[in-house]
């Protein structure tokens, strides 16, 4: 701020009007009704992912090739993303802002690069010591049950995983074939996870016959149940148990272990969920020809829409509106499945609407396997004495995973049913947050008021239309001879033009427009954020008009 | 934070007296970013001799020298010259006048300065009519608009000045079109016309919300409509005058959409608005066959 | 060096002798042979300095005031149309405070069309705040030039420097050339302490408020007052250097005179000659040359009138509606001090001689006091 000049007698004056200091005395804050004030929502799309991963913040810092920093934030909510950025179903992509531009930003592709890239620099992780005296046990390891470790790890606790199989990864391992997920990815994932922090693994240790979950509960200061669901549900069809028959996720399991498989040159899949999609495909690498048969229409298949997209590229016939009857099957040779033509009833509880049969309409179909992947249940035995379930599934409140016992707490499809990885892994690392607040005594974060932008607010002029950057991929050919990943994610140049795509809706990304148009020089460009000069700014408010992506909110003054 | 998009030093100051949204002010932001410090201004009459400031105080941080209205060009080269005799060859000395003292009064001094190829930088921050008396028409002001002199029915039936042209007719080395919705295009222009000797024509788009009855936070955004509807076409004439180029890499926005945003054409009927938007596209095809013009400029290599 | 001139080229040549940086000027009868002569010299090297050929002479000020505001000497010359075409920037000068000097070649204004001399274009810039001195020889000419540069920066005003069309523009008389070496000394290079300069930046003529503006103009009056004793020491200066001294005023056989005739430019050479004539024929007679209109010499006036019987004022101008413009000057110099009766005559306007015979037959009406009209007395008018 400067100082007004005044004269007392002439003879203090310049001979001719001349300055002699600058204008700062003038102080036109005073000129203003409304002010502009930096004001960062919560972007679309964090709010659309599951585990709320800050995704305008990890892009951003991309764009800056901030990548540790950019890695670092993205493992602040997911401790995987080498994993989701695979297989993720990516609602975010849904609330992209983008979306209504053009296309909305490959959010998993760039979420893939960033977790390759912590994969690939082993020194970005830093393990953390055990600081902290009460330890927690976390019965299994797959995505919630990591999830949980790592979190609880990162914070100090000592964790020892029970995990059933001989190998982490739950169904991130048996469920999801490596053309989307190959296991060195997963091993890597895993090994950094568990290297994480002080994390003890017991693997052999299945809950219910190697350990007690009581006995966990008296052990351990905290307990966490992320067991998933280990059973298929049965189609309840005579002839189910037998010859040419198998259940979806059994074969996935021997395919994923490396197993040699053969189901014949003819193969049905009943199912429409991404088990069924990857079963198909993996049969289709095995040589058959597959047809998925659905019971409702391509609208209600719950399968991520890219899975059922590649499952048809890579030439697998689907069914509609139909259901197995019957089976009947001789000593050897294929099975003839009797199929009921099924029509759309009624919505049912989940909003989709129910197949019913449709007359006595059927038809017949000759395979040498029908798989089954009608979704998965869980074997509520090891806990069910113990804790309260819904139905086979673990009572749980709230969204930390709080159980009917106070020191234990559940997560994942065990006490979801069936859903998402992203969802495990969210409900691992909130569990591993409760958990984290009861034995350190921390109070409940306050609920936060978030708001959020669409594309009305949005200045499209400072954009321009293109396309989103697909994933490259390896020929069709070459995909379907083998396991090999079909998609071989984006190099350098690629991650930089994607991540430049994002809007960052509502979060200033230092695009410099306020400052730049301020016609009062009235915003300080400082060292990691923009200041208002408020002893200045005229309240013009074409700051806020020329904020790209919304970040400047307005008041009028005095209130 | 990342490299700032345009210079960080600031040779303005807050505290100036420019309405809110001034787009003048931008303007002069911009061109001094681009020019520096070694930049001495010859203001005549217009809003920028207030905005500057009251004695003994001014918001710029480098030479100023204010002139009477029609004498921005003449002073300039006097200024020019009286550097040079003192053994000053490398202050840039840039003329900065409003559309009423190029277009009208000024353009006598001006079409002098350019004839004679004075070593001066001119530029036209064009607000389009006399805003600093109270927004009376100017021979910038475009077809259509209201003003304090062409009120009601009596709106401008005439089309703005082509500028541009006449300059170009003066064979002088720049000339070039920005606006304020595009700096960087705006500071990479005064930049090229720094190394440039000779007489640099720069003509600098700058909304005034006041006398165009329009609220200021929309001041860049009328100035970037302007463009994206051909109202200001950004355009570039080198080779003295005979090349001829013009930025289209635009979506392109109804002329419409740009009037009905401000008071001063509100009162447009449908038939006249078309009849303005004609006019605006017939300028453009002109603008284009200029530039289809360049090529055929004997003596050019391309 | 001797050297047998026009009027005109005397002004250039003053101007070479003063080492200017930047000429900007416009060709106007009956000037034009001022600024030919410096584009020549200009271009032949003879004088160092930059001609900016401008396309009127409004811009031809205004290219003076922004050489002048750069820090660097400066020069024009105009007439009659041109001047009055300049008045803006007149003004601006002054305001400015810019140490320019002009040269104005007197002629009549039109319409009708005249290229005649009178004084009404210079007169008319009379409240601008230039110093004004007319001159009445080509020497006078040429070494006033070299005087307004140091003056001027002195004081920080502009002078203007006014001769006669053709009676003097035109006419050749044996001048003796000063040599820019020589006057260096004497008129040392131009270093203005403020100035336009990146190194120090200021802006120069901006906004003032009442608050401000008084006193500013306050200083100028200030100025010009404090110039009086610049003019003299410089006239002083100047003629202990080279030998030629001008002054203030010119009294010419006053000491004894019962009667003075008050002039300036050329008339004021032809006055003298009548005087010289008239004493012969033992008439108490003198003559009052005033060669620095402004500020005007009021103390010289006085004590030189205060002494005669009667005085008569010859206008080669007139302000409408309020008499001759020197009558008016010498009348409010003599107010309430003297009651000397002053007479004043109004006579060759748009170029008509003023021959020996008619500044006589000023004289002999003034001696005789018959049909003497109090104030404004045309002579040679055909009524």
């Amino acid at each position: 701020m400067g100082e007004k000049i005044t004269f007392k007698s002439y003879k203090e004056m310049p001979i001719c009007a001349m300055s002699g200091a600058d204008m700062t005395y003038n102080l036109t804050g005073s000129w203003r009704n409304v002010r502009p004030y930096y004001d960062f929502k919560v972007s679309p799309c964090r709010l659309g992912c599951p585990a709320m991963e800050n995704i305008q913040r990890y892009i951003f810092l991309l764009t800056q090739e901030k990548y540790e920093e950019a890695w670092r934030e993205l493992m602040e909510a997911n401790p995987m993303p080498s994993v989701t950025g695979r297989v993720c179903f990516h609602p975010c992509m849904e609330k992209c802002t983008r979306k209504d531009f053009d296309q909305a930003i490959n959010i998993p592709a760039i979420e893939r690069s960033i977790g390759d890239r912590g994969l690939d620099n082993p020194g970005w992780m830093k393990k953390a010591p055990a600081t902290k005296k009460e330890t927690v046990a976390v019965v299994g390891g797959g995505p919630a049950g990591l999830s949980a470790a790592y979190y609880l790890a990162r914070r100090g606790y000592p964790v020892t995983i029970f995990e059933a199989d001989a190998v982490l990864g739950g169904t991130l391992r048996w469920g999801i074939p490596e053309y989307r997920l190959p296991n060195d990815v997963l091993d890597r994932v895993v090994a950094q996870i568990v290297g994480s922090g002080p994390i003890t693994v017991k693997t052999g240790a299945a809950l219910g016959r190697d350990v007690d979950l009581a006995k966990l509960e008296k052990e351990f200061a905290a307990v966490f149940v992320g067991v998933g669901l280990s059973r298929s549900r049965p189609l309840g069809v005579a002839g189910e148990e037998g010859r040419g028959i198998e259940r979806g996720l059994d074969f996935l399991r021997r395919v994923n272990g490396g197993e040699p498989v053969n189901p014949g040159r003819s193969v049905a899949v009943v199912g429409g969920g991404n088990t069924a999609m990857d079963v198909a495909r993996c049969a289709r690498r095995a040589g058959a020809e597959v047809t998925v048969v659905y019971r409702r229409t391509m609208n209600e298949m719950p399968a991520i829409k890219d899975e059922i997209e590649e499952a048809e590229h890579e030439g697998v016939r689907f069914r509609f509106l139909a259901a197995p009857k019957s089976i009947e099957r001789g000593a050897s040779g294929p099975l003839t499945v009797v199929f009921q033509q099924m029509k759309l009833g009624d919505p049912d509880e989940s909003g989709r609407r129910r197949p019913v049969p449709d007359g006595d309409a059927t038809f017949t179909l000759s395979v040498n396997t029908m798989f089954t992947a009608i979704g998965e249940e869980a074997d509520a035995a090891p806990f069910g004495k113990l804790l309260e379930c819904d139905g086979n599934l673990i009572a749980t409140k709230g969204e930390w995973g709080e159980t009917s016992r106070k020191k234990i707490f559940a997560g994942g499809d065990v006490a979801t049913g069936a859903a998402s990885v992203v969802e495990a892994v969210a409900a691992g690392r909130k569990a591993a947050e409760r958990i984290s607040r009861m034995l350190s005594g921390e109070p409940e974060p306050a609920a936060e008021e978030t708001g959020t932008i669409s594309i009305e607010n949005i200045n499209t002029a400072y954009f321009t239309k293109g396309k989103r950057l697909l994933v490259p991929r390896i020929p069709l050919d070459e995909a379907l001879a083998g396991y090999r990943e079909i998609h071989t994610g984006y190099d350098d140049r690629m991650l930089r033009r994607e991540a430049d795509r994002c809007f960052s809706c509502g979060v200033c990304n230092f695009c410099d427009n306020c400052w730049v148009f301020c016609p009062d020089v009235a915003v300080r460009r400082l060292e990691a954020e923009y200041e208002f000069d408020y002893d200045f700014c005229k309240g013009c408010l074409v700051c806020v008009i020329e904020c790209p992506r919304c970040a400047i909110s307005t008041r009028e003054e005095g209130k | 934070m990342n490299a700032p998009k345009i210079p960080l030093p600031e040779l303005m100051t807050s505290g100036h007296l420019a309405c809110q949204g001034c787009g003048a002010t931008q303007a002069m932001r911009f061109a001094l970013k681009a020019l520096g410090p070694r930049t001495a201004l010859v203001l005549p009459a217009c809003c920028w001799s207030v905005i500057d400031g009251p004695f003994p105080h001014s918001s710029l941080k480098v030479p100023i020298l204010h002139t009477a209205f029609e004498a921005a060009a003449s002073t300039a080269s006097g200024l020019k010259a009286g550097l040079e005799m003192r053994g000053d060859t490398e202050t840039v000395v840039m003329a900065w006048a409003g559309d009423g003292g190029t277009f009208d009064i000024g353009i006598q001094a001006l079409s002098g300065a350019a004839e004679r190829n004075e070593d001066i930088i001119y530029c036209c921050y064009d607000n389009e009519a006399y805003m600093n008396t109270g927004i009376q028409r100017s021979s910038s002001t475009p077809i259509g608009a209201w003003t304090t002199t062409t009120p009601g029915v009596h709106w401008k039936k005439r089309p703005k000045k082509k500028m541009i042209d006449i300059m170009a007719a003066h064979s002088i080395p720049y000339i070039a079109t920005a606006s304020v919705a595009y700096p960087n295009d705006l500071i990479e222009k005064f930049r090229k016309a720094r190394e440039i000797k000779g007489t640099r024509f720069l003509h600098v788009f700058a909304p005034c919300p006041t006398g165009w009855k329009l609220a200021p936070e929309l001041s860049v955004s009328m100035a970037r409509q302007a463009v994206t509807s051909k109202v200001f076409p950004l355009v570039e004439v080198t080779d003295n005058g005979r090349t001829w180029k013009v930025w289209k890499d635009f979506e392109p926005t109804p002329v419409k959409d740009y009037c009905m945003a401000q008071g001063r054409f509100r009162h447009l009927s449908e038939d006249e608005l078309r009849l303005v938007a004609e006019g605006i596209e017939e300028n453009w095809q002109y603008l284009l066959s200029r530039e289809a013009g360049s090529a055929f400029v004997p003596g050019l290599q391309h | 060096m001797k050297k047998v001139i026009m009027g005109n080229h005397a002004v250039s040549y003053g101007v070479r002798a003063s080492d200017v940086k930047v000429i900007s000027a416009y060709p106007i009868t009956p000037q034009t042979q001022v600024v030919e002569l410096l584009s020549e010299m200009c271009a032949n090297g003879e004088l160092d300095a930059k001609f900016i050929a401008v396309e009127s002479e409004h811009s031809a000020l205004t290219a003076c005031v922004g050489a002048s505001a750069a820090g660097s000497r400066t020069f024009t010359a105009t007439s009659s149309q041109g001047l009055l075409l300049m008045h803006e920037i007149i003004h601006w000068a002054v305001g400015a405070r810019l140490p320019i000097v002009m040269s104005n070649v007197n002629r009549a204004v039109g319409p009708p069309w005249s290229i005649w001399t009178d004084q009404n274009d210079s007169l008319s810039q009379r409240d601008t705040g230039w110093l004004q001195i007319y001159c009445e020889s080509n020497q006078e000419v040429q070494d006033t030039i070299v005087q307004a540069f140091k003056i001027a920066e002195t004081v920080m005003l502009p002078v203007m420097i006014v001769l006669d069309a053709f009676f003097l523009s035109h006419t050749f008389e044996i001048v003796d050339i000063l040599e820019p070496e020589a006057v260096r000394p004497f008129l040392p290079p131009y270093r203005p302490a403020r100035k336009i300069d990146t190194a120090d930046p200021h802006s120069f003529g901006n906004l003032a408020g009442p608050g401000e503006y008084f006193e500013l103009r306050y200083m100028i009056e200030k100025a010009m007052e404090d110039s009086r004793a610049v003019i003299e020491r410089t006239d002083r200066e100047f003629e202990e250097r080279f030998g030629r001294g001008y002054g203030i005023v010119k009294p010419y056989r006053c000491d004894d005179a019962d009667y003075v005739l008050v002039t300036s430019g050329t008339v004021a050479s032809t006055t003298r000659a009548v005087v010289d004539a008239m004493r012969a024929e033992g008439i108490k007679i003198g003559s009052l040359k005033v060669r620095v209109f402004r500020p005007f010499p009021f103390d010289e006036v006085r004590e030189v009138l205060s002494k005669a019987k009667k005085v008569g004022v010859i206008d080669r101008n007139i302000s409408f509606g309020h008499h001759g413009i020197f009558y008016q000057e010498v009348k409010s110099a003599l107010y309430g001090r003297t009651n000397v009766p002053v007479t004043g005559f109004i006579t060759g306007l748009g170029g008509r001689d003023v021959t020996p015979a008619v500044i006589r037959g000023i004289a002999e009406k003034l001696i005789a006091g018959t049909n003497l009209e109090p104030d404004i007395n045309w002579i040679g008018v055909k009524i």
